[in-house]
């Protein structure tokens, strides 16, 4: 019975190499590691990689584990090879005491250069031993003339084992002996010789692994890749070759993004829908005079919302250098009684001074204001989305700095039948809500007013904005005939909910990470 | 406007009058009702019976109490108003006030009245003191143009004088305090004294009420005395007065205050107010007075208006359950506001009384039919279609506050007192992190690179916004321009990076430009360009200075351009 396919096409390809190495030999056959990764062309670290896989998956299994003692330099045995070992350094001492005459004592050794007092006592030792070295009279040190078989033998195995590390059995008798004295043992650090125990694994195909392996021969022509090169696409060669298969169900690695802002994305859906209705965009000034802020809109030089806690003040220039002042000496005389506009007027008396103060545009009205002014199509529709500026204390449900989504709409059919179909147009619209309320409202330019609330399909009852037909006397003096809506939408519930933030001021976070995660849910 | 608290029960019994009448209204019902009044329900508590009410109209002053929203409810109920007697009461005043010369210049009018038979409830009293509040705090702006005064009527020896006094010349012990004190010990040591003095600046001398015993009712608009202005539970006698600056003003709130006391079942007693000499009302005035004019209202334009058919007859009854005096003529009605209200300025005031009376679900919504073109204005145009690019580019976008501080603005940029750091300030400085407008993007962009340096690598970042730059050559004082600002931050970020992304967006914008070295502060020397387009700047680029990271606290090579919109599109 064949292993499935499944199984043969998941195989990396260090577990194809492995496997097809076992495979080709004779059935049965036993490799060691060693052997394996030589004549599978691995790296150990790949080969022990491949063989862990392997073992999980049941296709190979160990057939033995061999302990080999490895003979290796320690750090000390690398500085005897590169100077002098104790022992030699020793003889050679006690050598040139000989030739120039002089005395030598073990405590002399002991203050030579580079060696320590257990270091000479065991030098000394060995070499009385071997019998290269006498102890006579008064404890001095004298040579016998013969050669030390230790410090030549030393010798040699530091220059070998400099070089690899060998198995201690690849040794002669005599060498290992030195070896084995001078490694490194429990409570002797200072050795120059390491004796480690090197775990040898032989293994070979299990049933299921010489089946593997068999259909992998089998098909064997055709080599496995992981990539499509354009060098394989040019001369063809894709044709022969097997594409591995990936393990498709991994979560993917990130990948920076370009992204629109979540909230400048909901915006350009209102925008979309406000140009869809037939909506021309105006654009205004962020400093404006309160004239055309307030004065024009029929708000009254005394109204509480004008004081100071209001709206911010330019610092300089204070005051706009001109304006028109026919249309402002217009408005200043219907604030006061009215003129043609059949009204009462305020009935106070208007300062022109003030109206020329530089503000922050503290109501997206301004701009309408501006437009009303400035001969606009009749029948006609506007709006904008306009940054404003209010004098308020910052917090979760309060920003200093914010958009206001309004506009007019001009035409001889305005009135306020019109008005509540236009919002019922806005609540279907922007909010998909289908049912809606209208009630009284109170705006300082508009009479009548209205508020609209709209069941939100996801919400529930909610104010969406507030409109009503501008007051003759915000639009005659600025030479309009015809009635005019005024409107707003109030939009920063609805972005807030279909962002998923509860306060205003994450609006305009910092938060790098927050702002790339975020998806409206428009 | 103003939130009002009321007790449902209180409203019940305002709204019935007679106790036989009396049921229990429901909450949905109340809330329906509001809309008469343009009030929101903003809280109601189930056990104490308290409502806590917003009344959105400013021009409505009547309607900030509890009497008001119920008599305008109470109206449409009845189908009319009752006339209040004390309005048209002919018979001479018993009670009259006497203006001495020289308060003109100081705070010129006074208006009063008594009212008897109406013993103060609890309720009733802090209904009393919160219209006080309300009238005199917001309608008569701070008590500047309007204060009012209510006292025990059967402690005062008509008649009483209004006159000005030097400062130190007349002592009482006013409300809150325990010890007698002159004026000017007021003004500098009484919470009310130093809340209000400021009205008073500059004048020599103070205002005083005092009764013919002469003894001090109160000092205006500042604080009553404590003997006779203090008002307590069971009272069944009451002095209102009301001091101003602007006499309609001033009788209107006197009218209100006497409407709702004659509402709890109090007689209302006309004052008469003798001035020295003559004011638009004539010399001798008696309040409470009806100021209200007839209007004549052209039915067709109050139908073209509301967009509906409705005939004389629907419009004068639909005034009249709002509580005007309504005569129906030919195609028009004469229509005049009750003594309370005063706001009518335009026919279309009267417009939108008719819609709410009638109830707005009355009027079938319709769509506006006529045909228009929408579209974007160019700048707008060419800003989204650089965002596209910028987005396939590969740059997240960001929004920002424009409103921010000098030391993002300019100083962390190395530009103060350069051409570059010029901003538009704000005089009211209430945060300094809130006080000038940006002049540039850059320092948008830096700031949320400084908060993300944990945000994964690399950082692409753009805002396409507004900004305000000063230029002394225009009306305002500076131009609302658009700029696009972009910047790189990762640790190899370079030039050439941001160079590149420039290139493609001009590129696919139409737009041919150069740049040209610059040494502009917020940049490393010599890794600096203007943006030339037509031989025009339009904006900059080149990689930050270390010292512009080192004070945004940013650890890894920032390089930005900053390319203005406006300019490129002019």
């Amino acid at each position: 019975m064949d292993i499935s396919s499944a199984v043969i096409d998941s195989l990396h390809p260090l577990e194809t190499k492995v496997l097809t190495t076992l495979g080709a030999n004779p059935p049965e056959a036993v490799l060691n590691s060693e052997q394996l990764a030589a004549a599978a062309e691995l790296e150990p670290s790949q080969l022990s990689m491949a063989v862990e896989w392997l073992l999980a998956k049941g296709l190979v299994t160990i057939q033995a584990e061999t302990v080999t003692p490895v003979a290796s330099l320690t750090k000390t045995g690398e500085e005897y090879h590169q100077s002098m070992s104790p022992i030699e350094r020793v003889l050679a001492a006690a050598r040139d005491a000989a030739g120039t005459g002089k005395r030598l004592t073990i405590p002399d050794l002991q203050s030579h250069d580079g060696l320590d007092p257990s270091d000479v006592s065991k030098a000394v030792g060995r070499l009385k031993k071997e019998g290269v070295l006498l102890i006579v009279q008064g404890g001095c040190i004298e040579t016998t003339g013969r050669s030390s078989p230790t410090v030549e033998a030393l010798k040699g195995l530091l220059r070998q084992l400099h070089e690899s590390p060998r198995e201690l059995k690849a040794f002669p008798e005599g060498d290992r002996r030195v070896i084995e004295d001078y490694a490194v043992k429990r409570g002797n650090a200072k050795e120059p010789f390491r004796i480690d125990e090197r775990v040898t694994r032989a293994f070979m195909l299990s049933p299921s692994g010489a089946n593997a392996a068999e259909q992998l021969l089998r098909q064997g022509v055709a080599e496995e890749v992981s990539q499509l090169s354009p060098d394989m696409l040019k001369d063809g060669s894709w044709r022969h070759k097997r594409f591995r298969k990936y393990t498709i169900s991994l979560r993917a690695p990130r990948v920076g993004t370009g992204k629109k802002h979540p909230y400048r994305e909901f915006l350009d859906t209102v925008k979309a829908k406000l140009v869809s209705m037939g909506f021309q965009e105006m654009r205004g000034s962020l400093v404006e005079t309160e004239f055309w802020n307030m004065d024009a809109l029929f708000m009254p030089q005394f109204h509480p919302a004008r004081d100071i806690h209001d709206v911010y003040f330019v610092k300089d220039p204070t005051h706009a250098s001109a304006m028109d002042e026919s249309v402002l000496s217009h408005v200043a005389q219907v604030h006061q009684h009215g003129a043609e506009t059949g009204s009462t007027g305020w009935g106070y008396s208007f300062d022109v001074q003030r109206a020329k103060r530089l503000v922050l545009r503290s109501q997206g009205t301004a701009v309408s204001a501006r437009t009303l002014a400035a001969a606009p199509s009749i029948p006609g529709k506007y709006f904008s989305i306009a940054r404003c500026f209010r004098y308020d204390q910052v917090d979760a449900t309060h920003a200093t700095d914010f958009f206001q989504v309004e506009g007019i709409v001009l035409g001889e059919d305005i009135n306020f039948r019109t008005l509540l179909g236009l919002l019922n147009l806005f609540a279907r619209e922007v909010a998909q809500a289908k049912e809606v309320k209208f009630s009284p409202a109170y705006f300082p330019f508009t009479e009548p007013s209205v508020e609209l609330h709209v069941r939100h399909p996801r919400l529930g009852w909610m104010e969406l904005g507030g409109a009503g037909l501008f007051r003759p006397e915000v639009t005659l003096p600025l030479g309009v005939t015809v009635p005019v809506i005024a409107w707003g939408l109030g939009l920063d519930r609805m972005a807030m909910v279909a962002l998923g933030i509860h306060d205003i001021r994450e609006l305009f976070t910092d938060n790098l990470e927050l702002i790339r995660t975020t998806r409206g849910l428009f | 406007m103003p939130t009002i608290t009321i007790y449902k029960d209180d409203f019940q019994s305002l709204l019935h009058q007679t106790p036989s009448a009396n049921r229990t209204v429901a909450i949905e019902e109340l809330e329906a009702w509001l809309m008469l009044a343009k009030g929101e329900l903003k809280g109601y508590n189930h056990e104490t019976g308290e409502l806590r009410i917003e009344l959105q109209d400013s021009n409505r002053p009547d309607l900030w109490c509890c009497e008001g929203i119920a008599r305008q409810v109470r109206i449409k109920q009845q189908g009319q108003l009752t006339p209040y007697p004390f309005f048209s009461e002919a018979s001479q005043s018993q009670m009259q006030i006497i203006v001495k010369p020289g308060i003109e210049q100081v705070r010129p009018y006074v208006a009063a009245c008594a009212a008897r038979g109406y013993r103060v409830t609890t309720e009733g009293l802090a209904q009393l003191i919160q219209t006080q509040e309300k009238l005199a705090e917001i309608f008569g702006h701070k008590r500047k143009t309007v204060s009012i005064g209510i006292y025990q009527l059967p402690k005062i020896k008509f008649p009483v004088t209004y006159a000005l006094v030097k400062p130190d010349e007349a002592r009482f012990t006013p409300l809150g305090m325990e010890t007698v004190m002159t004026l000017s010990e007021i003004l500098m040591v009484h919470p009310k004294g130093l809340e209000y003095g400021a009205i008073l600046a500059g004048t020599g001398r103070l205002p005083i009420l005092r009764d013919a015993a002469n003894q001090p009712l109160s000092f205006p608009p500042i604080i009553n005395s404590r003997e006779i202005g203090e008002v307590q539970v069971g009272d069944d006698q009451l002095f209102v007065e009301v001091t101003g600056t602007d006499l309609p003003m001033v009788v209107l709130t006197l009218n209100i205050f006497a409407s709702n006391l004659a509402d709890r079942g109090a007689t209302i007693e006309p004052i008469e107010v003798q001035y020295p000499r003559s004011t638009s009302l004539g010399k001798r005035v008696t309040t409470p007075l009806d100021l209200g004019k007839s209007k004549t209202i052209q039915i067709q334009k109050v139908e073209q208006a509301l967009g509906q058919e409705l005939g004389v007859h629907t419009v004068a009854r639909a005034l009249e359950t709002y509580g005007y005096e309504v005569s129906a003529g030919k195609g028009s009605v004469k229509a005049k506001l009750p003594p309370y209200r005063q706001d009518l300025m335009h026919m279309m005031d009267v417009v939108e009384d008719v819609a709410m009376s009638l109830g707005y679900a009355e009027f079938t919504p319709v769509m506006p039919a006529q045909f228009t073109v929408g579209g974007l204005s160019d700048i707008e145009h060419m800003s989204d279609r650089a965002r596209e690019l910028m987005v396939g580019l590969g740059f997240q976008e960001i929004i920002s506050n424009i409103l921010g501080s000098p030391d993002s603005y300019s100083g962390r940029m190395r530009l103060e007192a350069t051409e570059w750091g010029r901003m538009v300030e704000v005089d009211n400085v209430m945060s300094l992190s809130f006080s000038c407008l940006r002049q540039w993007i850059l320092p948008s962009l830096l700031r949320v690179e400084a908060a993300s340096s944990r945000a994964f690598y690399p950082h692409r970042l753009f805002e396409a916004g507004d900004v305000a730059i000063p230029d002394a050559a225009k009306e305002l004082g500076s131009r609302t321009e658009t700029i696009l600002g972009a910047v790189i931050a990762h640790a190899a970020a370079h030039f050439s990076e941001i160079h590149s992304c420039l290139d493609v967006l001009c590129y696919y914008l139409g737009k041919e430009y150069s740049l040209e070295t610059v040494q502009h502060p917020s940049f490393l020397e010599g890794r600096a360009g203007r943006i030339i387009v037509a031989g025009r700047p339009v904006g900059v680029i080149g990689e930050l200075h270390p010292e512009v990271l080192e004070r945004w606290q940013i650890a890894v090579p920032v390089v930005a351009f900053d390319l203005n919109l406006s300019q490129l599109l002019s």
